[in-house]
């Protein structure tokens, strides 16, 4: 940033503009201390002996730091040595777990934004009967709130035989969402439509005039959906853990239920929720270094979810 | 479209989740993990007795399981055997989603009175059981024992306190006493500052739902108050001033006096927490709690017997779990053989070892006793008023036990929380339980 003034006038603008960078500064410090500290809470909280948790609440650093509670987690100790750990004397089948919910949004991820493309572009540019009407009912699915449809859902699955498998986590989600579908064809009815009546008059089909000039035009806005999407999936927790009661498909937000209370009056077995909720952000925390601009980019183009 | 072959192809990669095995496998669920590993034994030793029965444990904590069991009764995907409460049986019983074992019983002509007095009964409907019993519980006081010192109190004193509504009697006074201060002084001193509390006295549970078990019910019975007329009554009598008295009289202890452990500190961390973190010097438990305690507090912990109520009885809720079978089971024969296993000598044995919890035969009892004591704890008090005469009260059993639950909670949560007054919330609140009767 240049800035062109009078040498007097420069000094001026040098000292208040100091002065705002220190503002900008001090307020941009203030919301990363905000959102950090909740994370650096969990991690104390997971570094602590469950011993000793309740009488250091206010403190910033964890008593008596160990790193007990996340070999409980992974699994590295034997139940009674997790139950003398002031644990629930359960560890969540880690590897497991992580496994299940990096297919689980996987498949989400590539499916949905795949078979939502093929949705979007069909409604932004191929001319078939009632394509408006039927557009407008897409619409309409967007109101509806998600909850409501879990009962009917579950009914279709179970009747399916699909309960406790993966084909029964991913079937709400893995061919679109009504606002994958909006989102996408919002950006292909932006593509100018002489790229595509060039390609028409190479002798194209629809289909390849997707696959071959559509899809490349738009890697932005696909990798913001998809982005978008795995956080959210990865995080997602009641449909698998309606559908998936059986420990070979837990995700990892569903195993982690396993530090719950165990008896009637107890309460939960914090320090090891904590280190679980803790590895369980690791994934998407390395999504976001990696493509964090893109989200950012994607955020501000979406107007935010 | 590469991408959308390989996507096919993980789909049925992951479909293929099957297992094989020969023998028949029941699927046996409990929520309380402690006790895992002592029923991981049975098992084993259940499986070496019948080559071709394995036992699959699953445990899940309290809230998920009970979802689990309700949502598994609807899908199809409940376990074949699993740890039954006695809040619950009775509308699963009504429901029609439990197996009742009466004539099995009699076909296999087991032997249902190895069973301490009133716990198999409390299974039982009209002739039918729902579950073979196989642990109890009672509650007691569970004390830091430093801290006791340090006020100068003595066991024997603790062992023999007397309470009433109206005063709180010597249980009060202790209580206070080992209330302190930021400055040290103790709740009896005239400059105690309530709002600048070190040392609770008591960190009671509270427990605001029907039942209270560790919270209140062993002071409310003990002032001669009755939850209905036994089992399966249409009637509850939570309007009794007797209750209201005893609800009030935690609630100002809290609220006023600052001797307790405000309701609203205790409700995200529970009791048991609070006290393993040193912040009071007695709380109130049941005796399935034992085996944590001892494990969690950095302190000696002691266990010591409830305050003698009004009525000159001092008074504890005596309960206890039993195994029960889905109706929708598609191997009962093995099921039914695993449960009858549990209720067995053998298996309560195995638990009465492990000292996670009391055995509801009386030889895996004294094992239990036996164990504890080899590890330093005298739990004598939760037996001792399991034995006395006229000492327990059973759970109280009825139907649309869900929605009493929902009605009392509110109703003593906002007690509790210094919001209505116990006579005037309990009397509404006992109108809305026995209309459900009607």
């Amino acid at each position: 940033m240049t800035v062109q003034t009078q040498p007097t006038q420069a000094r001026k603008n040098r000292k208040s503009m100091a002065w705002e960078h220190f503002l900008a500064w001090f307020g941009i410090l203030l919301v990363i201390l905000l959102s950090i500290f909740p994370i650096w809470i969990v991690l104390k909280t997971a570094l602590s002996s469950s011993t000793t948790l309740f009488e250091s609440g206010g403190q910033l650093l964890p008593s008596e730091p160990t790193l007990d509670n996340f070999k409980r987690v992974l699994g590295m100790v034997t139940a009674e040595e997790a139950l003398k750990a002031g644990g629930s004397g359960q560890s969540v089948n880690f590897l497991k777990s992580i496994w299940n919910s990096v297919i689980f949004t996987g498949l989400i991820v590539i499916g949905q934004t795949f078979f939502s493309a093929l949705a979007a572009y069909a409604f932004a540019r191929l001319k078939f009967p009632f394509r408006d009407q039927i557009f407008t009912l897409f619409l309409t699915a967007m109101m509806i709130p998600g909850i409501v449809l879990f009962i009917p859902n579950f009914i279709t699955i179970k009747n399916l035989g699909w309960l406790n498998t993966m084909q029964g986590l991913v079937a709400p989600y893995i061919l679109m969402t009504p606002f994958a579908v909006f989102f996408l064809r919002q950006f292909f009815l932006s593509i100018p439509r002489e790229t595509e009546e060039a390609a028409v008059l190479d002798g194209a089909s629809p289909f390849m005039i997707f696959w071959k000039v559509v899809l490349p035009m738009s890697q932005g806005p696909l990798a913001t959906l998809g982005i978008l999407t795995t956080i959210g999936m990865w995080n997602e927790f009641f449909w698998p853990y309606l559908i998936g009661k059986d420990e070979s498909v837990y995700t990892l937000p569903v195993a982690l239920q396993q530090f719950q209370t165990q008896t009637p009056q107890g309460s939960p077995d914090w320090t090891g929720l904590m280190s679980g909720a803790f590895l369980s952000i690791i994934p998407v925390f390395i999504l976001l270094l990696i493509m964090g601009k893109r989200v950012i980019e994607s955020l501000a183009f979406s107007g935010g979810k | 479209m590469k991408k959308f072959v390989t996507l096919s192809s993980i789909l049925a990669l992951t479909s293929a989740l099957s297992t094989a095995s020969a023998a028949t496998t029941v699927d046996y669920w409990l929520w309380d993990s402690a006790q895992l590993p002592a029923y991981q034994q049975c098992a084993k030793d259940f499986t070496k007795l019948n080559p071709d029965i394995n036992i699959k444990i699953t445990q899940k904590g309290w809230d998920d399981y009970w979802t689990g069991i309700t949502t598994g009764f609807v899908a199809g995907t409940a376990p074949d055997v699993f740890t039954n409460h006695l809040s619950k049986y009775p509308e699963f019983a009504a429901n029609g989603q439990i197996v009742d074992f009466a004539p099995w019983i009699k076909r296999d002509s087991v032997k249902t009175n190895i069973y301490l007095e009133g716990l198999y009964s409390l299974w039982g409907r009209d002739g039918k059981q729902y579950g073979l019993p196989k642990d109890w519980d009672t509650v007691a006081i569970i004390y830091n024992k430093d801290m006791l010192k340090k006020a100068g109190i003595s066991e024997k004193t603790l062992n023999a306190l007397k309470w009433n509504p109206k005063d709180g009697g010597s249980f009060e006074k202790v209580i206070a006493q080992l209330t302190l201060d930021q400055n040290g002084n103790n709740g009896l001193s005239k400059n105690f500052d309530k709002t600048k509390v070190k040392q609770y006295g008591l960190l009671n549970p509270y427990d605001p739902n029907p039942y209270g078990q560790t919270g209140w019910s062993w002071l409310a019975v003990s002032n001669g108050f009755k939850y209905n007329d036994g089992l399966y009554a249409t009637k509850y009598y939570y309007d009794d001033p007797r209750l209201a008295e005893t609800i009030q009289w935690l609630t100002d202890l809290s609220l006023k006096k600052g001797f307790l452990i405000p309701y609203k500190d205790i409700r995200g961390l529970g009791a048991n927490s609070q006290f393993v973190a040193g912040k009071g010097a007695m709380t109130t438990d049941g005796s399935w709690m034992i085996k944590w305690y001892i494990d969690n507090a950095k302190f000696d912990v002691g266990f010591a017997l409830l305050p003698v109520g009004p009525t000159g009885k001092r008074t504890s809720m005596f309960n206890g779990l039993a195994d029960s079978i889905w109706v929708g089971s598609k191997k009962k024969e093995e099921a039914w053989k695993w449960v009858k296993y549990l209720g067995s000598p053998a298996c309560e044995n195995v638990v009465g070892k492990y000292g996670a919890v009391f055995p509801a035969v009386n030889s895996g009892v004294n094992l239990a006793l036996a164990t504890h004591k080899k590890n330093g704890a005298d739990v004598s008090a939760f037996t001792k008023t399991a034995k006395a005469k006229g000492s327990t009260f059973l759970f109280p059993i009825t139907d649309n036990a869900s929605q009493i639950n929902s009605i009392m909670t509110t109703a003593l949560e906002n007690v509790f929380l210094g919001k209505t007054p116990a006579a005037e919330a309990l009397k509404e609140a006992n109108q809305k339980v026995n209309a459900l009767f009607k």
